[in-house]
């Protein structure tokens, strides 16, 4: 079917009946993993995702070392039974991409003058894959750092937006990602309820500046609902901590 | 703390309690940790598990596509088993291809699925010569207290009970299940002084990883050894290791068919 | 009984910049959480109590750790910390003149040491001088979560002393979250279990009287 031809929008409804701004279902859970110091698992729209943090720890090779500050490692990796069509394992030039990306936006929150000489490495595997599998590897290990005890500024939340039809809709499906006219994935820092700043932006298509604006407000709105979630699958985990003697 | 450090420490305490006749997680010495088993979990897979076996937690996920038959087969279809230890698992698995340890798990794993027979390949051909379907088998260790080696066979054959052959996606028919008609399972044990400890936890492993995986089929006829670790191995003490095994991996076996 | 807050990083916990205790960070004027933990309000600081987290040497913590490498100025230690720490010669008390260094502390070996210097760079330096610091040749070390340590030592040290009265052992809890212990060997045995209790149920009430219940029930057993 050609790119011009599907109808993306319906009476108002996206394909899978959404609202505009309306999330896919999300599901949280933290300290999923045994051997990790700090792990999360998350399903966001068909995408379920597990992500381990180790660190601060020694880091090897030792010529990676930074004497002033922990050096961050993300590795976003897809199992080859995460797609329709099997992917080999191994890092390809998408995956490297987007390592690269979200671990710029976890860096400028964590306190990594507190480590030097150290590593904090993030790993997060994609075991069933969906559009936006990016942002929800952001979510997941977001909420490992936390789990792991590592300092931070705040807590770093992700979304991403799309243009189809001509509208802007929050938290794109594939086909959505596949046949519209931009994808818009960002990343933000939130500190005590509130959006701080951006720290992972993307654009892949076209759009106008006032477009890009309106994106960005989609986006903060569906930022702060995933936040809320992200908040409470640590509050489940470690509730009973609360009580001492 | 550095692994092998971390181990020693560990070590003693493991050796302590063994020779009080005890096991860490005041297990018996033959006993498996609590399994469970979660098939269809991954739904870009043409089947799937998720295998937790204590705190070890492997996923599986099939997928096959037509390929063409090798040379001396033309009538088979193929299987394919990899596995990555990934470091997600543990603090020691770095990233990169795959390690001698996970080469030898995909080994293991896929000779039991091959001997067993477990699944028949003659059904697999759709065109004698020049079509067959290809199983990939892909291994996706997440969670590493010991024993990945059972954890991954179990969620092998469990992932393909729960598969269906993709025919519609390559217009070659309909979907059909995956025929399945045997059910290998492996046990590993590790043998410290003159004890066999059945399925060790990591921790029990710090006292060394000197193990034996013995993989059966249904009728208790065994289709995979391995001797992993740099130990000697009498014939009295291998003739107990079997026994054992084919008496647990039928009590895993039993888990399995609930499914 | 205490109930103490969870929070979060980037959890605002208080206006005033000088009340900022450990595990916050200032900014305009504001003080806020920077890890995982339990939140401690008192008149004067506001602080938070890491819930999670690798141990970080501070100074003057006692801690137990394992030789990694001897080298001719002192010994290389792992103290199960991103960090590695280093016991120079001059600080070891058992070095004497007509030995080497491998002679009196070997790769493998334990030690109970305190921390004496952190550079900038995260370079630890312990030392042996002082009366808790020995090379460790008996008993048995356990390891815990760091975080976990002021749990087995309890409140003005409650849980270490009932340990310590109730099986008669030696005990010498490192703040890098291993622990020594010393005596019969049945008994150690039983605390060793008991602090995996303590390190699993650190927050729940009644812990003292649930792991005194345990250590006499554990000892009845050993005696029958």
């Amino acid at each position: 079917m050609k790119k011009e031809e599907i109808k993306l929008i319906i009476d108002n409804r996206r394909l899978d009946g959404r609202k505009f701004d309306e999330l896919r279902p999300i599901k949280i859970e933290a300290g999923v993993l045994k051997r990790a110091d700090g792990s999360c698992y998350l399903e966001m729209g068909g995408n379920k995702v597990v992500a381990a943090v180790y660190g601060p720890r020694e880091v090897h090779p030792k010529h990676l070392e930074d004497p002033s500050k922990a050096i961050i490692r993300y590795r976003y990796s897809m199992a080859p039974f995460s797609v329709e069509e099997r992917k080999r394992p191994g890092p390809d030039r998408r995956s490297i991409e987007i390592s690269k990306v979200s671990r710029e936006a976890l860096e400028p929150v964590i306190m990594k003058e507190l480590f030097p000489r150290s590593t904090i490495d993030i790993f997060v595997e994609v075991l069933q894959a969906d559009a936006g599998s990016r942002t929800a590897c952001l979510n997941a290990a977001s909420v490992a750092l936390i789990d792991a005890g590592i300092p931070m500024k705040g807590i770093v939340t992700s979304v991403a937006v799309a243009k189809v039809d001509g509208v802007l809709v929050l938290d794109p499906i594939k086909e959505e990602d596949y046949y519209g006219e931009a994808d818009v994935p960002f990343a933000f820092l939130i500190r005590n309820g509130k959006i701080e700043s951006i720290s992972l932006l993307q654009m892949d298509g076209r759009l106008t500046f006032e477009e890009l604006k309106e994106a960005l407000r989609l986006a903060k709105k569906g930022a702060m609902k995933i936040y809320q979630l992200q908040r409470e699958a640590i509050m489940k985990k470690y509730i009973k901590e609360e009580v001492i003697e | 703390m550095n692994e092998e450090v971390l181990m020693e420490i560990r070590r003693d305490y493991v050796l302590s309690k063994l020779r009080d006749g005890e096991r860490i997680d005041g297990r018996k010495f033959d006993e498996i940790r609590h399994i469970e088993i979660k098939t269809g979990v991954f739904k870009k897979a043409e089947g799937s598990a998720l295998v937790k076996l204590g705190n070890t937690q492997v996923a599986v996920g099939i997928k096959m596509q037509p390929g063409e038959p090798f040379p001396d087969t033309p009538d088979q279809g193929i299987i394919i088993v990899n596995a990555e230890l990934v470091p997600l698992a543990s603090p020691t698995f770095e990233p990169g291809p795959p390690d001698e340890n996970a080469i030898e798990l995909a080994r293991v794993v896929d000779r039991g699925i091959r001997h067993s027979k477990a699944v028949d390949l003659s059904k697999l051909c759709i065109e004698e010569g020049s079509k067959v379907w290809i199983i990939f088998i892909d291994i996706w260790a997440l969670d590493d207290d010991g024993n990945l080696m059972d954890a991954s066979a179990l969620a092998a054959i469990s992932a393909l009970l729960d598969t269906k052959v993709p025919a519609e996606r390559f217009e070659l028919g309909d979907d059909f299940p995956l025929p399945v008609r045997d059910l290998p399972i492996a046990i590993t044990s590790l043998v410290v002084e003159d004890k066999i400890l059945v399925d060790p936890c990591r921790d029990e492993l710090s006292v060394g990883r000197n193990v034996i995986t013995v993989t059966t089929d249904q009728e208790d006829n065994i289709v995979s050894i391995q001797k992993g670790g740099p130990f000697l191995l009498s014939e009295e003490k291998l003739d107990e290791i079997i026994e054992l095994s084919i008496r647990k991996a039928r009590d895993v076996r039993s888990i399995l068919s609930k499914i | 009984m205490i109930s103490r807050k969870i929070v979060l990083p980037g959890d605002l916990i208080s206006t005033n910049p000088k009340a900022a205790g450990v595990n916050t960070y200032v900014e305009n004027g504001n003080v806020y959480a920077r890890v995982l933990g339990l939140l401690d309000k008192t008149e004067t600081t506001v602080r938070v109590i890491p819930l999670k987290g690798r141990y970080i040497p501070s100074l003057n913590d006692t801690v137990i750790g394992i030789v990694k490498e001897v080298t001719a100025n002192g010994w290389i230690i792992d103290i199960n910390s991103p960090y590695m720490a280093f016991l120079p010669i001059p600080e070891n008390p058992d070095m004497k003149v007509n030995k080497r260094p491998n002679e009196v502390l070997d790769i493998g070996d334990a030690i109970i040491a305190k921390v004496m210097n952190i550079d900038p760079k995260m370079k630890v330096t312990l030392t042996m001088k002082d009366k808790l610091c020995r090379a460790i040749r008996l008993g048995r070390i356990v390891i815990i979560n760091p975080t976990r340590v002021p749990r087995v030592i309890g409140k003005k040290g409650s849980m270490i002393k009932l340990l310590k009265s109730e099986l008669d052992i030696q005990i010498i809890v490192g703040q890098n979250g291993l622990i020594w212990l010393n005596g019969d060997r049945r008994k150690v045995s039983i605390a060793e279990e008991a602090i995996y209790l303590i390190e699993l149920e650190a927050h729940t009430e009644g812990l003292t009287d649930r792991i005194a219940e345990f250590i006499r029930k554990k000892k009845d057993e050993i005696l029958r």
